[in-house]
């Protein structure tokens, strides 16, 4: 197995995206990694893309501060296209993934709706280990 | 003589606020009337695509996905598309709508086909609805013409990337799919090094265009990287996803097209088609609606010959440089993969 220097990681500022996230700040606090935050422009979104990276910026912010990992192992890549092309494109430069991570709802991950099941498709088509991080279930 | 076809109700596909809307079919209808064609109009009514034509570019069991999630009410498939209850009914009229019409430019030997219909179709792959699209309107016609043995050449000028068209004709022989996109830019794909799959290598051609680009740059492209392709490539149709949100004013992308410029590509597609009554277009994007009824009008007109003025072409945007660049990156692509392929073969 090859040494996990990159995680990439399915980012639409989802509360289940920012689990995954956390999820992978961890894991790359355990082994040295880096961690990529992926967010796919879809259709609409290009119409509002810069009001969009401004509060995924803020958000990877406040993700870091909690999340106690060091702020230069984090980076936010933004790029047009489908969430789920996207994220089958970060095995390649300039993020060449060795791990995706996606939150099992949200951009990267319409779990439980077949139609648009990202999940499923990245489960599909990846060729690099897959991670589905569950949601975080409210406090009983 | 122009055969339309169009939805006779399409309003229960519609969300609040989503811009691939209802008033868009009434824009293009608009634009249509704008040039008084009488009786050169010939109305073609509203025909539903079977599930065995549509099986021809979708998996069945995608279908049967799609049709029971608009049974069930419908809602949001992904950040951009979505269906309603009535969307299954209404887009399997879109995508039967090219069949119509082909069936009639068959009869009259003579004319072109438009397909005013909606949801848009060319981001849909064989097992996924995505960017507007359910079922892919322009890929059902195109199976539909080569099932008969025809060699169909599709000429996609919507500033996004057909993916969904270029993946289900990847592999394809008798399909030469030709796209004209900004890039980057939704959905992403598109690149000049895609060139098509083995069986079918150099037939697919992209044509990625940076923000701004003019009209005389995608012209330009289409005269100089894919022309030479098309003419070796001898269609028997001429299918066109013709998409109208590259023009200047559509809030969705950033190319800087004038009615004028569509009429300029409408006069460039004719001329690839091999006679009278072998071109068909299909509606994709255009979501500025006043660009949306000037563009259609601009480029009917240049096919119809009526005497609707657009605006003057555009000239001048960036982009100048790529399409030199386009040619040679699509030749080294090409190349490599002949080298793969040709390695692939049983040496026996
Ligand atoms: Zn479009």
């Amino acid at each position: 197995m090859t040494a996990l220097r990159t995680i990439a990681v399915g980012f639409d500022g989802s509360p289940d995206a920012d689990t995954a996230a956390r999820w992978a700040f961890e894991l790359a606090v355990q082994v040295d990694a880096e961690v990529i935050l992926v967010h796919a422009v879809g259709l609409i979104e290009h119409t509002k893309r810069q009001s969009v990276v401004a509060v995924l910026e803020d958000s990877v912010r406040t993700l870091i501060d909690e999340g106690g990992i060091e702020p230069p192992r984090v980076r936010l890549h933004v790029a047009d296209g489908d969430a789920c092309s996207v994220l089958l494109r970060a095995t390649d430069a300039p993020i060449n993934a060795d791990l995706l991570v996606v939150g099992s709802r949200g951009q990267g991950a319409h779990a439980g709706m077949l139609l648009g099941s990202t999940s499923l498709e990245l489960a599909e088509h990846s060729t690099i280990p897959l991670v589905i991080v569950p949601a975080t279930r409210d406090p009983e | 003589m122009l055969f339309l076809n169009g939805p006779t109700d399409d309003s229960g596909h519609e969300e609040p606020g989503h811009p691939e809307r209802p008033d868009r079919i009434t824009a293009v209808k608009a634009g249509v009337d704008d040039l008084h064609l009488g009786s050169d109009l010939v109305i073609v009514p509203q025909y539903s695509a079977t599930r065995a034509q549509l099986s021809r570019v979708h998996e069945g069991t995608y279908l049967d996905q799609l049709g029971v999630f608009c049974y069930e009410g419908g809602g949001d498939i992904d950040e951009d598309t979505y269906a309603t209850y009535d969307s299954w009914s209404i887009a399997q009229y879109a995508a039967g709508g090219g069949l119509a019409v082909i069936d009639a430019l068959r009869r009259y030997n003579d004319g072109v086909g438009f397909i005013a219909a909606r949801p848009p179709g060319h981001h849909a792959l064989r097992d996924r609805a995505m960017g507007f699209c359910l079922l892919n309107n322009v890929a059902v016609a195109a199976a539909s013409l080569t099932s008969e043995g025809e060699r169909v050449l599709i000429v996609d000028w919507d500033v996004h990337h057909g993916n969904g068209t270029q993946a289900i004709f990847w592999n394809d022989p008798n399909v030469l799919y030709v796209s004209t996109h900004e890039w980057p830019l939704f959905p992403g794909s598109g690149i000049a090094q895609e060139v098509g799959g083995t069986n079918a290598l150099g037939l697919t051609v992209n044509l990625p265009l940076p923000p701004g680009a003019t009209g005389d740059i995608v012209r330009r492209a289409l005269d100089e990287v894919a022309a030479p392709v098309i003419d070796a490539f001898e269609p028997t149709w001429v299918l066109v996803s013709a998409g109208f949100d590259a023009h200047r004013a559509d809030p969705m992308a950033d190319l800087a097209l004038s009615s004028g410029d569509f009429a300029a590509l409408a006069r460039t597609v004719a001329g690839f088609a091999p006679g009278p009554g072998r071109l068909a277009l299909f509606l994709e994007g255009g979501y500025d609606l006043g660009a949306l009824r000037s563009s259609v009008a601009a480029t009917l007109s240049t096919l119809l010959g009526s005497s609707y003025q657009p605006k003057s072409a555009t000239t001048g945007g960036p982009g100048g440089d790529m399409v030199n660049r386009m040619r040679d990156e699509r030749l080294v692509a090409l190349r490599q993969a002949q080298e793969v392929a040709s390695s692939e073969e049983p040496s026996r």
